[in-house]
């Protein structure tokens, strides 16, 4: 492992975003990339604009500058609907499960695409009722009466069924028991070895260093720090000035 | 006591029950009209006030595939099909555009569409109503009154297009699509689902089940160009009665409305119990405003 990005093509590249939500100025110049099958933590305080630049990425907010590109192909302006069938899955911070869909109806949502066999449709739901045997036993039931972890689960798995290239994660383990949140953590350990990249969010670090293999710290709205996940760990003078931990 | 028991006496039983037979037909063509309005309000946040002028216009190509065929029937195929891509033309050229805006500015585009088309329509076909032969003609005893078998099919074809438009909505690709982007367009658009399409999709549907209605409706009143007017304000009160968005909400209030004046109409003249709608609506505004049919909010 190394603290340098991929030196090959990454999948994502951000250059020097500049994103606003009406008069305020979030991202003052991000830029970031993520390798194909790399996952990458993304640290910070609240509010520095680790969420706005996972939703910029997923072109659900557009920049005021700098450009996004997927694959070497610049995708800014290109609609989210669109993104998401290009390969960008995005499990967003408080899950936004489909709560009056079942859980079958949620993972439809991510398998009714075009292209896509009944053959690869049973054996993606096969692949999620592995990893989450839970959603498989409340199928039918309404998304919304999930308890917060198999809420989680299903925004993962809802996720899973579009066959990303890879996954946006935002804040997987907010609120969720321990127990839900080393599951967390083998899921993750699970999408890598099935070469998905992730950009993981998450207050918890030490999680995020124990997944990822490079991280960025975030400071008001821009990238000051970026390593690999090994080189550092949580008593480190750098989490402690960013991250006050 | 005794006024109590004069009053079950004396109580027009027979009324009642033909009110009832009455309430039901005109709710479920009216759960029609609504369920198209509630739908668009509930996915895209657009008051649609140009939904009357859908269902009238419905009724005027009723009118001319009438006079061409001869078929009711073709002639309710062919207005609900009509309408409804006139619907998706509609949506495309006035509506996406407004997408993100202030609501209002589709509330005026909308009311302006209305303006449009009803003016359209006394241009093309002037203020003299128009005739649809209802399909069938015979009637049966109910009482002291001959009820016309056609009433009965109007509720029947309501409840068979709205009992379809569920089961679309409960299993098709399409259904799954327009119910996940009513809850949550951000996430649907992240799910890879054409938001934009679903939009569009979702106006074709509503007009075309109003066009329907419009046909359903026009043996029973005549067609001209302001026959909307009438049926959009009572679904609109459907709609908010119903809980805004809310589809099971608005046929049950469509249901429920349509009842209450039917019954308020054996005692008082039909045009005065259209007051009973309104007071509906007040005291729904007043003490549960998220709808008489919606869950208690938690």
């Amino acid at each position: 492992m190394s603290d340098a990005p991929p030196s090959t093509q990454p999948l994502v590249l951000i250059e020097d975003v500049h994103t606003y939500y009406g008069k305020s100025h979030i991202l003052h110049g991000v830029s970031l990339q993520i390798g194909a099958g790399e996952v990458v933590g993304l640290l910070g305080r609240n509010g520095v604009g680790k969420s706005t630049t996972l939703k910029t990425i997923m072109g659900l907010v557009q920049p005021s500058q700098g450009r996004v590109l997927l694959n070497g192909d610049p995708i800014t302006g290109i609609p989210a609907h669109k993104l998401a069938l290009r390969g960008i899955g995005y499990v967003p911070e408080d899950r936004r499960i489909f709560r009056l869909l079942t859980v079958m109806e949620n993972l439809r949502t991510g398998l009714d695409r075009r292209g896509v066999t009944e053959g690869t449709k049973r054996a993606l739901l096969d692949k999620v009722f592995k990893y989450f045997p839970v959603l498989a036993e409340r199928r039918n039931q309404a998304g919304g009466t999930l308890s917060g972890g198999e809420q989680q689960m299903l925004a993962i798995a809802r996720c899973m069924m579009l066959e990303p290239k890879i996954i946006l994660l935002d804040e997987p383990t907010e609120g969720l028991m321990p127990r839900m949140v080393s599951q967390i953590g083998a899921i993750i350990d699970a999408l890598h070895q099935e070469n998905v990249a992730i950009l993981l969010v998450e207050q918890n670090v030490p999680l995020t260093l124990s997944a990822s293999q490079r991280v960025y710290i975030m400071e008001k709205g821009a990238v000051r720090h970026q390593c690999a996940a090994s080189a550092i760990d949580v008593n480190d003078p750098v989490i402690k000035q960013y991250l006050g931990v | 006591m005794d006024a109590v028991a004069q009053f079950f006496q004396t109580f027009p039983y027979d009324q009642l029950l033909i009110q009832t037979v009455n309430g039901i037909v005109t709710g479920m063509i009216l759960a029609l009209v609504a369920s198209g309005l509630t739908l668009i309000f509930g996915i895209m946040d657009v008051v649609n006030f140009a939904h009357g002028e859908l269902f009238m216009l419905g009724a005027y190509v009723g009118v001319i595939v009438m006079v061409g065929t001869g078929s009711f029937w073709l002639a309710l195929f062919i207005a609900t099909l009509t309408v409804a891509l006139i619907g998706a033309a509609l949506q495309v050229v006035t509506l996406r555009p407004l997408i993100g805006r202030d609501p209002l500015n589709t509330i005026l585009v909308t009311f302006g569409i209305s303006l449009i088309l009803q003016n359209y329509a006394l241009w093309q076909f002037g203020p003299t109503s128009r005739k649809i032969n209802e399909p069938i003609t015979s009637h049966f005893i109910l009482f002291y009154l001959e009820y016309p078998w056609y009433r009965i099919l109007i509720a029947a074809l309501s409840a068979v297009i709205i009992g379809g438009f569920w089961l679309f909505l409960k299993y098709s690709k399409f259904g799954v699509w327009i119910r996940a982007t009513t809850q949550d367009r951000v996430m649907a658009q992240a799910m890879g689902i054409p938001v934009p399409l679903v939009y569009t999709g979702v106006f074709a549907i509503g007009a075309g089940m109003a066009a329907a209605s419009g046909v359903l409706f026009a043996p029973l009143v005549g067609v001209n160009h302001t026959m909307g007017l009438d049926w959009v304000l009572k679904a609109f009160i459907v709609v908010v009665v119903g809980g805004m968005g809310n589809l099971g909400g608005s046929i049950a209030a469509a249901i429920f409305v349509s009842l209450l004046e039917s019954y308020a109409s054996i005692w008082v003249n039909p045009s005065q119990a259209v007051i009973v709608s309104f007071v509906v609506l007040i005291l729904t505004l007043l003490f549960r405003p998220t709808g008489l049919f919606v869950p208690t909010p938690k």
